[in-house]
């Protein structure tokens, strides 16, 4: 479905089928610009959970950051930092960016944007929790070890940076990872799998709670 | 938080979702979600007639500027329904695009005064211009100030300040011949005596005739030698009690004598007096002819005279560098040519190509085409090679000279804007984040005032108690979400965010202090906000009695961490190369585009119901004092 809606101009390209032999470099890198449209309204509504209302102010704002149409990874942290000046952002950003890449291509599209935001606010919880399940395991291999759940649990904290009350110590991360393996992995085994994470979750009130929190942030 | 980032606010909300499920506490409630009806609709902005339109959305980017705050308000026209200002609409394109696009553009044909004017009146700072247009902006600014600081000069220079000394008064007259007519006699009397000082040093050489008793014809200087001893004295005396005076009224004597014009002065006066101590020892009247030399540096004295002069001796100082690697260049050739040269004339008799710097001289003259035709080739190989010679001379010299000339003072001018670019970039840097700083700062302030257990409704009736106007509460929805968008951050990890001043404190305390830190990390186990306020104001009281002249010498420096540039944010994004700047105050992130957070919540607090910590309220006031950024 994307590559359907997906026309991308290389003007490199056409460059290059004009019969122009001459190598500069500085031509590639200025003329090829990536444009991106997106699907058109209709098809959007019916694939997410928005009305047009709310794809319409969506679509607006993300073109406004990004005129191009797709957000390249670099922009995205940078985006993701403005909203924490304190601590470094750039990790964490860096794997919701790979959560939204579903298609792994390198860029987000509108498409991608909207369809992740359409689980997170307006998904069931069972959607909800899968797609944070997808964002903690970091190669997509259905299972979260220790060693991801340790990375992503750094990239939390480094958003806090370092004037926090209390500080932010170096076994921080690592014990909040032990409490999260205790409460998650039933089976010991070392790993968290979806049916535990999904499992465990449903059953924490607190988490169940939370998870309803940004229903309406649209 | 500046930027333009507001419409992606909702994504970063949704992906705290991410958070949740690792997270222990529990979250905070979101706030409540006011429907106002201009939400998400179109605004008329009518300036002087000239109707703009666009999304309140666009306007509320930039909350700390007038259009994006309650400001605005103060120009709504009811019987209209749109918002009128009676302003410049051409300069107002520029303003509104900045909402739009997050550039400001300086257009080229606008005064740069009245641009000013516009931009401070709608709340902008000007740093925020972007990359492409800054340094226009900032050469036509520095030009507008010079321009006013001339005429202030002119001013100051024409109305005499009323009691001056008389050394200030002298002072004066040496320096601006046309204020007085005393002034002005002095100048064309020292004129006078240094033209007639040159023609007399000049004319002293010309052969005036012969003796009747010798047959060789004498100079002038020695048959009428009285003559021009007197006229030198003269001179010498005039130049020496001008010196003199000039030394007496100088504000700094060290400054005058360091300057080149009184080493003009001195070199010019100095030959006379060593000639009158020395002139009866002949083994160094050699040396005193040589000194004479020195008195055609009394022609240099006209440059007090000319500005034309002393331009041009600027600018030949300020090229120095390249006129020196001109004359390498050209040194290289002549030797290569001289020896050239020389071995092919070393076979021709009589030739004049004796030594290579023999050759020298030859090579300079035909590669200037002088062309004496005081030493010229004889062999056939010679003769090639002076043709060479003279044809690369022309190459050499005639071509590039102009070439480097402009070069070289494009080159003096690029370098000159590349350090003053160096050197605005940190101070716009500085001025960006400390307004940036703000974002940061009302977070702590939205914490610390309003406490984190109250629902909004509830401050509200404890305000409306107060009987005073709710000024703490971040009245824009996207800066409440944004401040509990970080609430949530602090919730899931468990540690709170606090500015630098005390995060500073807290490191001090805890080398000094090792208890408080068990002490306060069981209060942080503890559910109730209670404990975490005042535990907080105690820091705020401790830091208040124990510290109270370190507030800025800590808080001298921010750091800028290295960003990415982005094409949309650039101007408001750090660049990567820079490590710390120097804050001269705390104060210095309130500019006078921001509608501040004023101290007026300092005074809700002294009579809020947050619930018990009253006795901590006060002390509020005085952490409000010194904020500083912790980016």
């Amino acid at each position: 479905m994307d590559s359907q809606a997906k026309r991308v101009e290389t003007i490199s390209a056409r460059l290059d089928a004009a019969g122009s032999s001459t190598d500069s470099v500085e031509d590639e890198l200025e003329l090829s610009a990536v444009r991106h449209r997106p699907e058109g309204l209709e098809q959007l509504e019916a694939l997410t959970r928005f009305n047009r209302k709310e794809l319409q102010i969506l679509y607006r704002g993300f073109k406004n950051e990004c005129p191009s149409g797709v957000v390249n990874e670099d922009t995205f942290k940078d985006i993701y930092s403005q909203f924490f000046p304190q601590g470094d952002a750039s990790k964490y950003a860096h794997f919701l960016f790979n959560a939204f890449d579903t298609n792994k291509d390198g860029s987000v599209s509108f498409e991608d944007f909207v369809m992740g935001l359409s689980i997170l606010l307006r998904g069931s919880v069972q959607e909800k929790l899968n797609w944070a399940f997808n964002l903690y395991d970091i190669n997509k291999d259905g299972y979260i070890t220790k060693e991801e759940m340790l990375d992503i649990m750094k990239a939390i904290y480094d958003m806090m940076g370092k004037c926090t009350y209390p500080l932010v110590k170096d076994d921080t991360p690592r014990q909040h990872v032990e409490l999260f393996f205790q409460k998650m992995d039933k089976n010991k085994d070392g790993v968290v799998t979806i049916d535990e994470f999904i499992d465990c979750c449903q059953n924490d009130e607190n988490i169940m709670r939370s998870m309803q929190l940004f229903e309406n942030v649209i | 938080m500046a930027a333009g980032v507001a419409a992606w606010l909702p994504f970063a909300r949704a992906a705290a979702i991410g958070w949740m499920p690792v997270a222990t506490r529990p979250m905070p409630v979101p706030p409540r979600e006011k429907k106002k009806s201009q939400d998400q609709g179109l605004l008329v902005l009518n300036v002087s007639g000239q109707k703009f339109q666009t999304w309140s959305n666009t306007l509320e980017r930039y909350p700390d500027t007038l259009l994006g705050s309650t400001e605005r308000d103060f120009f709504f026209h009811e019987e209209t329904n749109e918002y009128f200002f009676d302003r410049d609409p051409d300069i107002f394109r520029h303003i509104l695009n900045f909402y739009r696009t997050g550039k400001l553009h300086y257009p080229r044909q606008e005064c740069i005064a009245a641009y000013d004017e516009e931009l401070s009146f709608f709340g902008i700072i000007p740093e925020i211009i972007g990359d492409c247009c800054y340094e226009e902006y900032k050469d036509r600014r520095r030009e507008n100030q010079e321009r006013l600081q001339d005429d202030e000069d002119d001013e100051k220079e024409d109305v005499a300040p009323l009691n001056m000394t008389f050394r200030e008064y002298m002072w004066r007259a040496f320096e601006n011949p046309h204020t007085s007519t005393t002034a002005l006699v002095l100048y064309y009397v020292t004129g006078f005596f240094i033209a007639i000082s040159v023609m007399a040093n000049v004319v002293e050489t010309v052969p005036c005739g012969t003796l009747p008793n010798r047959a060789k014809e004498i100079s002038c200087g020695d048959r009428y030698a009285l003559a021009f001893f007197c006229l030198d004295t003269a001179c010498v005396m005039i130049f020496t009690v001008e010196y003199l005076l000039r030394l007496i009224a100088a504000p700094s004597r060290y400054n005058f004598m360091k300057s080149v014009m009184s080493i003009i002065d001195v070199v010019a006066i100095m030959p006379y007096y060593i000639g009158l101590v020395m002139t009866d020892n002949d083994q160094v009247s050699g040396a005193f002819v040589t000194l004479r030399v020195f008195r055609v540096f009394r022609i240099f004295k006209f440059s007090r005279h000319s500005a034309g002069l002393r331009i041009l001796g600027y600018t030949l100082k300020s090229c120095a560098s390249e006129l020196g690697f001109l004359l390498f260049s050209l040194t290289m050739a002549i030797i290569i040519f001289a020896t050239v040269m020389f071995y092919a004339e070393k076979g021709s008799t009589s030739s004049k190509f004796t030594s290579i710097p023999a050759a020298f001289w030859y090579t300079i003259v035909t590669m200037t085409t002088l062309g004496y035709g005081d030493m010229v080739p004889k062999t056939i190989v010679g003769k090639i090679f002076g043709s060479i010679c003279s044809l690369s001379g022309v190459l050499v010299i005639a071509l590039p000279v102009p070439v480097i000339v402009s070069n070289f003072s494009r080159i003096y001018h690029q370098s000159q804007r590349a350090e003053k670019r160096r050197a605005q970039k940190k101070t716009r840097i500085a001025k960006i984040r400390a307004s940036k700083s703000r974002g940061t700062n009302a977070y702590m302030h939205y914490k610390q005032y309003n406490g984190h257990f109250l629902t909004h409704s509830s401050l509200e009736e404890a305000c409306k108690e107060a009987g005073q106007l709710l000024v703490g509460k971040p009245n824009i929805p996207f800066e409440s979400h944004h401040h509990h968008l970080l609430h949530c951050l602090e919730k899931t990890t468990n540690h709170e965010f606090i500015d630098e001043q005390t995060f500073e404190t807290n490191c001090m305390e805890v080398t000094m202090v090792n208890k408080s830190g068990s002490r306060t990390s069981s209060m942080s186990g503890s559910s109730s906000p209670h404990g975490l306020s005042s535990c907080c104001s105690r820091r705020h009281r401790r830091k208040s009695f124990s510290l109270p002249n370190s507030n800025n010498q800590e808080l001298s420096t921010i750091q800028i961490r290295e960003r990415p540039i982005v094409n949309s944010r650039s101007s408001l994004n750090a660049k990567p190369d820079f490590e710390t700047v120097p804050l001269k105050s705390g104060h210095s992130y309130v500019t006078s585009s921001v509608v501040t957070l004023p101290p007026a919540a300092s005074s809700l607090l002294t009579s809020s119901d947050n619930g018990g910590s009253s006795s901590s309220t006060c002390n509020y006031s005085q952490s409000n004092i010194v904020r500083v950024s912790a980016l």
